[in-house]
């Protein structure tokens, strides 16, 4: 097998962006490799879209460097830059035609009448729109209108496409099957793609690598399965996951062992392990807790009440000492409110934070 | 059919009379004046003096009136293209300073910002009669008295308060990321205002355009004040200097003629500028 070299597409060097005195995105380092897609995601606040404007050049960068396709952007004009980018609302030219819309950006950099045609027809026929051609944006549906917006990234033909939530305007269902449209057209046009979300299950389904910021500083960046499966911290696992991974007070008690709720759990060793009595949290996802028929071993806990959902069921319990565990179980056991009932633990499945929420490895 | 469906059938009926008959009644309260003053500029000179009613001419049309207009002055051909000149004008320039200031003022950040744009608004409170004698003196130096050219700037400058705000409204109302979006297409400075936003702000543009020609139109002070010679007289000057007929008695066919030939460019321009209040323009934009 022969390795081949993949080209750095963006690259981040230490940026940084304050306004006024009030740095926002406090030195964010970051390389995307060529034709990847790169979610950005996390709370509200956090600085995803102020980061992906600092890419497109829609807002100043205070500190550091953005390179494209080895090319230094950082105080180019976004036009120049080789982006191009979806808003969250759009941002169709009401007063143009769909074929004026996707035309524009060529318009303004004098592509030829032939070109602009060729591209045109192009790009519509592979977002489905060749017959909307005619309408205003006025007279297009929500998802339509999507489109569109997409469109008028795919005929700039550039090196990197910016999202901005561009699904969040549309309905469930939509969103959906916008989704899956997204990352066909990734496979595709084979693109590099940054995408800004909020959303976690546009995140995990769409990136090749996800990026978790928080505050203006990136928690972790990592493919969907190590974030989900390996977080760096509390922050991480409690972010991704739905419903959130359950986090609970306990204490280090020997090399590999926690106390919670007065039950000794093991978990994965640690190379460098907290001094023994000291505060730790452990993590488990409620689907890797399990009901356990015979109440032997388990870890006691009180039913306060269940969600049922077909598939599954989430039952939220409360342990001993008083803390909450939520528990995704699948099978057909009955439950009661206010019924004691015993938990077990998948193995290895476990995880240990420090007094800080760092992850304990 | 039921007695019911009759009943509401009946009930329609007559919320339809009430309906078209009140629309009716309000269309003829605006429409009459027109009536009345149109008709009565094709009386022959002897029957002017009449009471209003009935207002059309008693012993057939005639064209009395308008060759009185025509032979007052410079003509009224003259007179009309002065208005025409001073009204355009006006309109042309506070349109171009308005769309750049409201853009100014809705997009740019800079020191003193909103300070300055109260200063603006803020010279709408100053009656304009009494800065006339200034403005007199001003132009007097400038060497643009009697000149249309001068009556033309003070139009604009009584105009700007109000367009600015107009445009700046407009201009606010006009999505960030539409901007943004041209920006990232590669659209830039005059480029952006014109191929993009321009035609997003023209119903501000259209109404800020009605006002200052219906207001250059029908100024008649500053006219009066700063025109002085007969041949630059505009169309209002030119109406209370026909009224005055012979001994004192009031020509009333001249002012009817000159008051129908003054009204039909007002009509004009606001057929013409109507359409682009357009509601809804901005549908389909974002979201």
């Amino acid at each position: 097998m022969t390795i081949v070299p993949t080209a750095a597409s963006v690259v981040l060097a230490d940026i940084r962006k304050s306004f006024g005195s009030l740095e926002v995105i406090h030195g964010i380092d970051l390389s995307v490799t060529e034709g990847e897609f790169v979610v950005f995601v996390g709370p509200s606040g956090c600085g995803k879209s102020t980061l992906l404007r600092m890419i497109a050049g829609l807002e100043e960068v205070t500190e550091g460097e953005i390179t494209i396709k080895g090319r230094d952007v950082t105080d180019l004009d976004p036009s120049e830059r080789g982006i191009a980018m979806v808003f969250q609302s759009y941002a169709l030219y009401p007063h143009m035609s769909v074929r004026e819309n996707l035309a524009f950006s060529l318009k303004m950099s004098r592509t030829s009448v032939a070109e602009i045609d060729r591209r045109v027809a192009q790009a519509s026929a592979v977002l489905k729109i060749d017959h909307l051609l005619d309408r205003r944006p006025g007279q297009l549906s929500g998802g339509q209108r999507q489109r569109v917006a997409i469109g008028r990234a795919i005929v700039r033909k550039p090196d990197v496409f910016l999202f901005d939530e561009p699904l969040s305007n549309l309905d469930a269902e939509l969103r959906v099957s916008m989704r899956i449209e997204l990352a066909r057209l990734h496979r595709e046009l084979g693109n590099t793609m940054i995408y800004v979300t909020h959303d976690q299950t546009e995140a995990m389904t769409l990136a090749d690598r996800i990026v978790i910021l928080r505050d203006g500083r990136i928690e972790q960046v990592g493919t969907p399965r190590q974030i989900y499966e390996d977080p760096a911290n509390t922050f991480v696992a409690g972010f991704i996951g739905s419903p959130r991974m359950n986090l609970l007070r306990g204490r280090w008690v020997g090399p590999g062992r926690v106390r919670v709720s007065g039950v000794e759990i093991d978990v994965p060793l640690s190379v460098a392990a907290p001094p023994e009595g000291s505060e730790v949290e452990y993590g488990i996802r409620p689907e890797h807790v399990e009901i356990d028929r015979n109440a032997r071993s388990g870890m006691p806990a009180t039913v306060e009440f269940s969600e049922y959902l077909g598939g599954t069921r989430y039952i939220y319990t409360r342990l001993t000492d008083g803390q909450n565990l939520t528990v995704e179980d699948r099978t057909d056991i009955a439950i009661e409110n206010g019924q004691s009932i015993s938990l077990s633990r998948h193995a290895g499945k476990s995880l240990a934070f420090d007094g800080n929420g760092g992850r304990i490895r | 059919m039921t007695m019911r469906s009759k009943r509401r059938a009946r009930r329609a009926f007559w919320i339809g009379i009430a309906y078209n008959g009140i629309g009716l009644g309000t269309a003829f309260f605006f429409l009459a004046p027109f009536f009345v003053g149109i008709l009565a500029s094709f009386r022959p000179s002897a029957e002017s003096g009449r009471p209003p009613l009935p207002p059309w001419p008693l012993t057939g049309f005639s064209f009395d009136a308008y060759r009185t207009l025509d032979g007052f002055g410079a003509g009224i051909w003259q007179h009309t293209i002065n208005s025409l000149i001073v009204s355009l004008g006006t309109v042309v320039l506070t349109v171009v300073v308005s769309v750049l200031a409201g853009y100014g003022f809705s997009r740019y950040r800079f020191p003193l910002k909103n300070v300055l744009f109260v200063l603006i608004i803020a010279t709408l409170m100053i009656p304009f009669q009494s800065i006339l004698t200034p403005l007199f003196i001003i132009l007097a130096k400038l060497g643009l008295n009697n000149s249309l050219f001068g009556l033309m700037l003070i139009y604009v400058t009584l105009q700007l308060p109000f367009s600015v705000f107009m445009m700046r409204n407009a201009f606010d109302a006009v999505p960030k990321e539409i901007e943004e979006a041209a920006r990232i297409d590669g659209a830039r400075d005059i480029k952006l205002l014109a191929r993009v936003l321009l035609p997003l702000v023209m119903p501000g543009v259209s109404t800020v355009s009605i006002f200052a020609f219906l207001n250059a139109w029908n100024e008649f002070l500053a006219a009066l004040v700063l025109l002085s010679s007969n041949g630059n007289y505009t169309l209002p000057v030119l109406m209370t200097a026909v009224r005055a007929g012979r001994l004192g008695a009031i020509d009333w066919g001249a002012v009817q003629a000159g008051v129908t030939v003054m009204i039909i460019p007002c009509l004009f321009v606001f057929l013409l500028l109507q359409r682009y209040y357009m509601r809804g323009l901005m549908a389909g934009a974002v979201k």
